[in-house]
């Protein structure tokens, strides 16, 4: 069809036709090459917060927590060690079966491979202080039995398949070692987070393949080594966001930190997104409709206020906070301000530029909405409150997402004030930088990988949600010029 | 009567009223360590005194916030003080020699090494909290794989590097060991050949001896037995050893939690920094935190106790059964932890003998007051070399050069 309709064309016509083509794929292609741009690093960083090791080089996009077979595997895995398909774990009576492939070259008798069930402990964070019970004091694992054998050729070499099957079993219970006088009449049975496993083969036999791939193979191939048997979907596929959760716990209240973290920062953006629209509309209404003596002398006094940099008030604000608002607090029994979320919340409670903002809206509706509201009866209060607050909603949502994002992604208060508090008291990007001090050593980067995502969750919904209100907001404060 | 009740309510006062001692350090893992051990043994042994212990630790640039609240007088009671910017600290005149509050005999309870680190112009400035000293790790499977005997104390520069080099040589795909750029590490070969960081005077003179060992160590990748960390996408050479990239690591009691996480079932072993082979010594540096006493504390008495209490045998105990860090006090050398079997005991014991007479030269890693500009002479020196932009005459000639310009000529 194009080439018939393109063959009726005239000379000049054709050409037109061919530059608007040309400008639709250009257009097309750059907002492509822009969206790839912004994409693609993001896409990178969320399939290396799956892996075992996020900064493998060459970066693979096919590797084990993304085969459906493992994720079935996974799946059934959970069910038979807890119960839980999702999260997996290990709880006592239970038993696993487990298959393992290693091809043995031509000429060698084949050996079944040693497993063992390791007392291992993570190698940095709380994970490494904190004991819980060990799998490998609670399990039994049965020997390998060889169920098949067959011909294979591996990379050019030829030799046998053989395939051998086990059993782990959650058999054994533990004198409970707390309270000692219950000690002789209570046992320990607790539920296990997970299942380590080592299989470890002679030198020459390749492991080709298990029930689920395992997390590493060590020692130049000689350990297949799990990190947990009895993972669930979610403990394989999302291995670092469940350790997000349950690696770092209080060591007070045993609560997990990283939801503390975020019910804090929820909290903080909640509180914060409320004190601004309340205040700024009430204060930008003012300034731009009540009639005020000296109103421009207050507004002048906002306008220097949005030019004194953030850097010069710094000091006083937080010598402000660290008494308690000049020992305002100790009435309420607090000393100081610092290392809780209610000094976060108060420096910087209500922005001037929201201020501003608001102002700038207020005087763009029209003044006969509040002189017909006053004919009618209406007080200040009301007319503000129930005729102009109504017409202010989008002024208000491009607020609210403004604020809410500031507030989520505050760092700087939130590194000053918080953290000389407890630890489940920070917010999420503070929590994040302490995950980044205690991990990050250990070159342990998938779990960082995945607390970072996680934060990001809440803002790409608001996102979503606000995306109409952001772009007015975005006019708003173009207005100011 | 009117006297005893005042008596009695000043009496009451005094029990009801309790101390705070505020400590800061490290963020990160530090965290739950020092929470552990404020819980668990500080605080409880305390608490009859009315003193309460309580953390406060600075998550990110810790030196930074630390010498700020020193000069702004917001200091905690007691905080860490690194070794590398301990002169700095110590001269500043905020920090409280501890001599009067200890006896001669507590303060020889702890390692002399690091002691003397934390000592200034004949003051104690700081009891040090932990330490570590540099090792040789080594993967057991890649040597039996090659058939090369293992590292071992007696091994000199030559027979080292003769090891690394048959093992490099027999298995193809594996590094002898990885060279890295940074005098934290090479420094242990020139400390052993008798070289030192400043003379008499406090000059840096790069001489004969310190050629001897830059040499050697730079020219590791070229004569066979090792590569640039760099060109196996690795930063240390911890995680060189740890991706079975490279035969052997020489790092401190850190590379445990490391290997711990990235390879569990790995056959390490440790030895001790191999020799000089002219001097037949060896080298070594001490990377130590103290604990230290800032001079404006308003209760240095309830500080010190807490110094005490934090430093104590029990308090060591504690942290070394965990494995999270060596203790600085020399009795704990024999306990029955450093002596059990296993590759993690082993690592231990090696880097807390390293500052031992067993260590050799042992230096703390500090460079008088200029830190990282001093460093960072070396490790570009290091750098050119190992990448190939200078040689070995031309860019210790320029070293030199800017060392006069820094320590004066």
């Amino acid at each position: 069809m194009p080439a018939a309709a393109s063959t009726r064309l005239a000379p000049g016509e054709r050409y037109l036709a061919r530059r608007r083509w040309a400008r639709v794929g250009w257009i097309y292609g750059s907002l492509l090459l822009v969206g790839l741009l912004f994409i693609g690093p993001f896409f990178i960083s969320l399939t290396a917060s799956l892996k075992d090791n996020p900064l493998e080089w060459p970066f693979r996009f096919q590797f084990p927590q993304v085969s459906p077979r493992n994720w079935s595997a996974a799946w059934r895995l959970g069910i038979q060690g807890a119960n839980d398909p999702w999260l997996g774990g290990w709880t006592y009576g239970s038993q696993i079966g487990f298959e393992v492939a290693y091809f043995v070259p031509r000429g060698t008798e084949p050996t079944p491979p040693q497993i063992t069930i390791p007392r291992r402990k993570p190698g940095a964070g709380q994970g490494a202080v904190i004991d819980r019970p060990y799998a490998a004091d609670y399990s039994e694992a049965s020997m390998p039995q060889e169920i098949e054998r067959k011909p294979f050729v591996y990379k050019g070499e030829s030799g046998q398949l053989v395939r051998y099957r086990f059993q782990v079993a959650y058999a054994r219970e533990l004198p409970n070692p707390e309270p000692p006088e219950a000690a002789l009449k209570h046992v320990s049975k607790p539920r296990i987070d997970r299942l380590p496993a080592d299989l470890e083969s002679p030198r020459g036999q390749i492991f080709i393949s298990a029930t689920l791939d395992p997390n590493r193979l060590e020692r130049r191939g000689r350990v297949a080594s799990w990190d947990n048997l009895t993972p669930g979907y979610l403990g394989y596929t999302f291995r670092n966001y469940v350790r997000v959760f349950t690696e770092s716990r209080s060591l007070e209240t045993g609560r997990s930190l990283f939801l503390s973290w975020t019910l804090n920062t929820f909290y903080f953006a909640f509180v914060r997104v409320l004190l601004t629209l309340l205040f700024a509309s009430m204060a930008g209404y003012a300034l731009a409709r009540l009639y005020l003596p000296g109103k421009q002398w207050v507004f002048l006094l906002i306008l220097f206020g949005m030019m004194v940099p953030a850097q010069v008030t710094f000091i006083s604000n937080y010598l402000v906070l660290k008494d308690g608002i000049f020992g305002f607090t100790n009435l309420f029994g607090v000393s100081t301000l610092l290392g809780s979320i209610s000094g976060l919340i108060l420096v910087g409670a209500i922005g001037i530029d929201k201020v501003f903002i608001m102002k700038q809206f207020f005087e763009s509706i029209p003044r006969e909405l509040e002189e017909a509201a006053l004919i009618d009866g209406a007080s200040t209060s009301t007319t503000f409150f129930r005729i102009i607050l109504p017409l202010a909603t989008p002024a208000l949502g491009a607020l609210t997402i403004l604020t809410f994002q500031g507030a989520w992604n505050e760092f700087f208060w939130a590194l000053v004030i918080l953290s000389t508090g407890p630890q489940n008291a920070y917010s999420l990007p503070l929590g994040l930088y302490s995950f980044r001090n205690a991990y990050g050593q250990v070159g342990d980067w998938g779990l960082i990988l995945a607390g970072s995502f996680l934060s990001m969750v809440p803002i790409i919904i608001l996102f979503a949600v606000f995306q109409r209100y952001f772009v007015e907001s975005v006019s708003f404060s173009g207005l100011k010029g | 009567m009117k006297k005893v009740v005042v008596l009695l309510f000043a009496l009451a006062g005094m029990v009801l009223a309790q101390t705070t001692v505020r400590l800061s350090g490290f963020g990160g893992d530090n965290v739950p360590v020092v929470n552990g051990l404020l819980n668990e043994i500080v605080n409880p042994k305390l608490a009859k005194d009315g003193i309460k212990a309580v953390y406060e630790p600075v998550e990110g640039d810790y030196t930074k916030a630390i010498l700020n609240a020193l000069s702004a007088g917001t200091a905690p009671d007691l905080f860490y003080v690194d070794i590398f910017w301990a002169e700095s600290a110590f001269a500043s005149g905020r920090v409280e020699p501890l001599d009067s509050y200890f006896t001669k005999q507590e303060l020889s309870a702890f390692l002399p090494n690091l002691m003397q680190a934390f000592t200034y112009k004949g003051k104690v400035y700081g009891i040090p909290k932990d330490f570590n000293t540099l090792a040789l790790q080594y993967n057991k499977d890649l040597f039996d794989e090659a058939k090369v005997a293992y590292p071992n104390q007696a091994d000199t520069w030559e027979s080292f590097e003769a090891k690394i080099k048959a093992v490099q040589e027999k298995l193809g795909d594996v590094a002898g060991f990885c060279v890295v750029p940074d005098f934290a590490r090479f420094g242990a070969f020139a400390y052993g050949t008798g070289w030192r960081p400043f003379d008499s005077q406090g000059k840096t003179v790069l001489d004969a001896n310190f050629k001897r060992a830059f040499e050697w160590y730079t020219g590791l990748a070229k004569r066979g037995a090792a590569k640039p960390a760099q060109d196996l996408g690795e930063g240390w050479t911890g995680g060189c050893l740890g991706g079975e990239k490279a035969a052997t690591a020489l790092e401190g009691a850190w590379i445990g939690g490391f290997l711990r996480d990235k390879a569990p079932n790995m056959r390490f072993g440790t030895t001790f920094v191999p020799l000089d082979p002219q001097s037949k010594k060896r080298g070594n540096f001490t990377f130590t935190v103290s604990w230290s006493l800032y001079t404006g504390s308003k209760n240095k008495s309830a500080a010190v106790k807490v110094l005490k209490a934090i430093t104590s045998p029990e308090a060591q105990q504690w942290v070394l059964e965990r494995g999270l860090a060596l203790p600085s006090r020399s009795a704990l050398a024999n306990n029955p932890i450093f002596q059990r079997s296993g590759k993690d005991a082993e690592l231990n014991r090696t880097v807390f003998l390293g500052s031992t007479a067993l260590g050799g030269a042992v230096l703390p890693y500090k460079f008088a007051a200029y830190g990282g500009d001093w460093l960072t002479i070396i490790n570009e020196a290091l750098s050119a070399v190992i990448t190939g932009q200078k040689n070995v005459d031309q860019a210790l000639a320029d070293a030199q050069a800017r060392f006069d310009k820094l320590t004066g000529k």
